[in-house]
């Protein structure tokens, strides 16, 4: 009696078992779309650029019948760990979205695709040099800049208003930035922005206004522990004036605006880029505008256009023309560029940005008349930070942390700062 | 409960202070709960800045935003396969840790003790040093982006939580059950089943009410191994709201994780009236 | 560890059954239960588990195939990363806070519900509906609304904002924890409900009131699943990581006081691209839960009591 139940039993398990094995069989589903060539295709942002992408995907999707394109997203953060695991399992989609920090990370790790081989599919003459020129690495052209984005500072036009202190001007230096700060915040009552001591971005403009940079062109540090202990000795005195926020406040910070202090309206301004600057028109409804970043005393502008997202093609891509095409769609295209508007940031491609520019809406013309009145102006980008900058990006605010708290001096954490930073990018 | 005979007045007292201290408990535990239904309420520019309970005015368009799903997934899409995955799990889990933990527990094998030791041991690694090897085991077998990865492993009873959950109670039985119906010529199999299997309910139940809940909450699975939107479950779309590189929905965010919550809510509602039926009621008497 | 960890009963099992004959036949029945667990073990657990292990003597950045180094990871780990220590130190701290309270609050709970005629249901839906939410980026959001400056708990106790200042955040994080008591409480309610009821009438015929009951059958009883509770909600403590990283937006601050071990783990793996320093940091810690495990499984033996030994 048991033994006739045991084989029972032992046929199910192997049933199971067999089940496994065979659903591997049943191949990683390159192209099972009927004939057609299938392409993956993953971004992080919004609903509201999924809905816009998907529109301009159903039309590329129309103009080339033969290739299907299945698409997905997800918030950033998601995003960055799920590309991850998936690149490192060797199955990194077909066309996938990227940031600037990941780029030199990705390309030394074989996992995107050389464009110049698609050269006839995709075009780049379009785009600015300077900007084109941060996709690469080694001198191959790992990915294109899809949009392009520059730091702002933001700022809550009645409250400034109401403090009698001159609204900013078209530029500013660092010096006039600080006294204008602690004007807001005497007449205001409140910080008049949030301490930039805890943004590595925010230090990258400072830095390239006295002329250095974050990476030397061989990627190691471009500064010292001395220029480091400057800059925060320079905010941790303005957070000790109550200039800027609290150390309790600036915590808080988790890359949303809603959890800026702007956001919570407990400071004036906010140093943010401007894409995301646009959301802090729900949450400040009396209006919102964007200034330009403080340079340097000599007046060197210290920020730049910097591509907001680029796009790359796997390596291991089974169709790199389809991919390329997709991507040229996505830069190139004018009806692609019409439903995507600013979604990406604005427009790469020098004519489309020009035709769009006069079309956009509410704050994406704020940001485009922004970024305008900056045309000129600004030096060119730095080419894209090596991949240690990913682990550095977060060691920089916790190294603030302990000056902000005051468990540090400013040079400890400086010097302690540079110690990692030499160790990241060695290895 | 008890059958011991105490006054009458000195029980009713405790009784009533018994109630009071748990509503009163109830009341500081339910309070967040009542801040997240709050916030869900509230216009965008109160949502993180208001540190007050009460919205200023109710913000209904958080939940019709939310009710519209995330693109061209509607939120009964979103719903079914968030309940599928969830569903799956819990049958695997309920199947296959009742049968290792009665292994574990009552039947003799060589390296028991070995064996057990590595099952506990596979509760203490952290789950992110093991997740880029399992995602290339699942990509090899051609399972990602379906449903396998996230059900497969609970009907191969990999999480050992469940397995010594189940050996703990298993092992809390008298023997003397199981010796009987040995007596009357039952083998491991109709023993498991009849005899350990009914008396196990209260673990089997909760083993079936966590499996659920936290299956519904685990965002990282589902994250790493669903690609098209339409797989998408209703964890996942919550944080497709917010995005830190763009403008954020947070308001519509809380609507959904409320709405989120409902589908748990009934399940466990339904399940632990089961938890209240122990041993008196399964009619079995020591 | 190995030999620490076996189940008593396992131990005592040569003695306890010197011969029964169908021996062979149930040992088969035994592997016939445990097939999709020894496939499921193999599969997905030990072939990932050997890859870690094997992957912790390495440099590898997720991309690049990985480079043999020996124990540097290890060495590096102990001897030049002062924030790895720390993440250690405020680990211990979040153990020591977290479990003792939850277990203890989900014990006092079901005690209190187990005796009740009425409301039970209600009451344990009610002490329940937390732990529904897990560590949602939401119910984080709530947090750190409540525990901010100006939030609830400051208007109530006056002590400031909690997640935003290093010496309070930690606790907020472990009463995040705390809250969601809801698992070993059912576990606990479980175990209640399992006790036979003829055994309070027998003692309660010895003459024994409230108390000693408690003592002689509940506790005795109960020990099993106490003991269960115990020992995985210390592995979960040591293994910390959404409500540690959903508070603290996944950052860890303030000044790193809620940087847990694994928060750290994951940050090295994923953020910083250093999976072979990630899987060593895994490794130790696994030495380290199972040291603790082992401990607690050997005093287990002086107060756990298993009612299928009891007579023997």
């Amino acid at each position: 009696m048991p033994g006739h139940r045991t084989k029972g039993f032992c046929a199910s398990a192997a049933a199971l078992a067999l089940c496994a094995v065979l659903a591997g069989c049943g191949g990683s589903g390159e192209s099972a779309g009927g004939g057609k060539v299938v392409l993956r295709y993953t971004w992080w942002g919004n609903p509201d650029r999924a809905e816009r992408t998907e529109q301009a995907v159903a039309l590329f999707e129309k103009q080339h019948p033969n290739v299907d394109v299945s698409t997905s997203f997800s918030g950033y953060d998601a995003y960055k760990q799920k590309l991850a695991t998936q690149a490192a399992g060797g199955d990194a989609p077909d066309v996938m979205q990227l940031d600037y920090r990941q780029i030199d990370q990705y390309a030394s790790g074989g996992v995107l695709l050389d464009l110049a081989k698609q050269k006839s599919v995709l075009r780049t003459s379009e785009i600015d040099r300077g900007l084109l020129a941060t996709g690469r690495v080694d001198d191959v052209q790992y990915a294109i800049p899809q949009g392009r984005g520059t730091e702002t500072v933001a700022y809550d036009v009645q409250a400034w208003k109401k403090s009698g202190v001159p609204l900013p001007g078209k530029s500013w230096t660092w010096s006039r930035w600080a006294d204008t700060m602690r004007a807001l915040a005497k007449k205001t009552g409140k910080p008049g922005a949030t301490d930039p001591g805890q943004s590595e971005d925010a230090f990258e403009v400072w830095l390239r206004g006295r002329g250095k940079a974050l990476y030397t062109k061989d990627g190691r540090l471009g500064f010292t522990a001395r220029d480091l202990t400057r800059w925060w000795t320079f905010t941790d005195t303005l957070r000790r004036e109550g200039a800027v926020s609290p150390a309790e406040q600036t915590t808080q910070l988790d890359g949303s605006v809603e959890n800026t202090p702007l956001g919570r309206g407990t400071s004036v301004t906010d140093a943010n880029w401007d894409a995301p600057a646009s959301g802090f028109v729900a949450l400040v409804p009396t209006g919102v505008a964007l200034a330009p970043m403080p340079s340097g005393e000599d007046g060197t502008p210290g920020q730049y256009f910097k591509p907001s997202m680029f796009v790359g093609v796997s390596a291991n891509t089974g169709h790199p023309k389809e991919a390329a095409q997709l991507v040229d769609f996505m830069i190139n295209d004018r009806e692609a560029a019409k439903i995507l508007g600013a979604s990406r940031g604005i427009p790469v491609n020098e004519t489309i940005r020009a035709e769009i520019g006069p079309r956009l809406k509410d704050f994406d013309k704020t940001i485009a008349d922004y970024q305008a009145s900056l045309e000129g102006k600004l030096k060119d980008p730095p080419q894209a930070p090596p991949s240690g900058d990913n682990a550095l990006q977060s060691t920089f605010q916790r190294d603030y942390d302990q000056v902000s708290y005051a468990r540090m001096s400013p040079r400890e954490a400086a010097e302690n700062y540079v110690t990692e930073a030499k160790a990241e990018l060695r290895s | 409960m008890t059958s011991t005979t105490v006054a009458h007045k000195p029980v009713r007292w405790g009784r009533v202070a018994l109630h009071v201290g748990c509503l009163l408990a109830l009341l500081v535990m339910l309070y967040p709960l009542a801040w997240l239904l709050a916030t869900s309420l509230k216009p965008a520019d109160e949502v993180i800045a208001s540190l007050d309970l009460l919205p200023s005015h109710l913000e209904w368009s958080n939940y019709e935003t939310a009710l519209d799903g995330v693109n061209d997934v509607s939120i009964w899409r979103l719903l079914g396969n968030s309940l599928l995955i969830a569903g799956g799990a819990v049958l695997g889990n309920v199947i296959s840790c009742s049968l290792a933990a009665y292994a574990f527990a009552r039947l003799r094998f060589r390296f028991r003790g070995p064996l057990f030791a590595f099952m506990i041991a596979t509760i203490m690694l952290p789950h992110h040093a093991v997740l880029i090897p399992q995602y290339i085991i699942f990509n090899q077998l051609g399972l990602v982006n379906t449903y396998w990865p996230l059900i497969l492993p609970k009907f191969l009873a990999t999480e050992a939580f469940f397995v010594f959950l189940i050996v703990q109670f298993m092992r809390g039985l008298p023997r003397e059950l199981e010796e009987a119906a040995r007596i009357d010529g039952c083998g491991p199999f109709r023993s498991f089943f009849q005899v350990v299997l009914p008396l196990t309910r209260p673990a089997l139940i909760t083993t079936a009410i966590f499996t659920f809940i936290w299956t519904w909450n685990d965002f990282f699975t589902q994250l790493i191994y669903l690609f098209d939107p339409d797989k998408f479950t209703l964890t996942l779309a919550l944080r497709s709201f917010v995005d830190a590189s763009s403008t954020s929905a947070f308001g519509p965010m809380f609507a959904l994780s409320v709405i989120a919550l409902l589908p748990i809510v009934l399940f466990f509602l339904a399940f632990q009236r089961f938890l209240v039926e122990g041993m008196a009621s399964s009619g079995v008497k020591g | 560890m190995t030999t620490t960890a076996i189940p008593p009963e396992a131990r005592r099992a040569p003695a306890a059954a010197p011969k029964r004959r169908p021996k062979r036949e149930r040992e088969g029945a035994a592997w016939v239960f445990l097939s999709p667990w020894v496939l499921g073990a193999i599969v997905l657990t030990l072939l990932p588990m050997a890859v870690s292990l094997y992957l912790s003597f390495t440099d590898y950045d997720l991309f690049n195939p990985p480079k043999w180094v020996g124990l540097r990871n290890y060495v590096q780990m102990f001897t030049e990363d002062p924030r790895y220590w720390r993440s250690v130190v405020t680990t211990l701290t979040y153990v020591v806070i977290a479990v003792p309270l939850q277990l203890a609050l989900a014990l006092v709970v079901a005690l209190a519900l187990k005796g009740m005629k009425r409301g039970k249901g209600f009451y344990r839906s009610a002490f329940y509906a937390p732990s529904l939410l897990g560590a949602s980026m939401s119910i984080a959001l709530v947090w750190r609304a409540v525990f901010n400056d100006g939030g609830t708990v400051d208007n109530l106790l006056g002590t400031g904002g909690w997640v935003n200042k290093p010496g309070w955040a930690l606790l907020a994080v472990a009463l995040l924890t705390v809250w969601q008591f809801g698992a070993p409480m059912v576990i606990f309610l479980a175990g209640l409900q399992q006790i036979p009821a003829e055994l309070y009438e027998a003692a309660a015929v010895d003459g024994a009131g409230k108390w000693r009951q408690f003592l002689s059958v509940t506790v005795p009883m109960l020990s099993p699943v106490l003991f269960f509770n115990l020992v995985l909600q210390t592995i979960q403590a040591f293994q910390v990581f959404t409500p540690a990283f959903a508070v603290s937006a996944g950052k860890g601050g303030p000044a790193d006081s809620t940087l847990v071990y694994t928060m750290y783990l994951y940050d090295r793996g994923f953020v910083a691209s250093h999976m072979g320093y990630a899987s060593a940091m895994a490794w130790v810690l696994l030495l380290v839960i199972g040291i603790v495990t082992a401990v607690l499984f050997r005093t287990s033996r002086s107060w756990v009591f298993y009612a299928s030994e009891g007579d023997r």
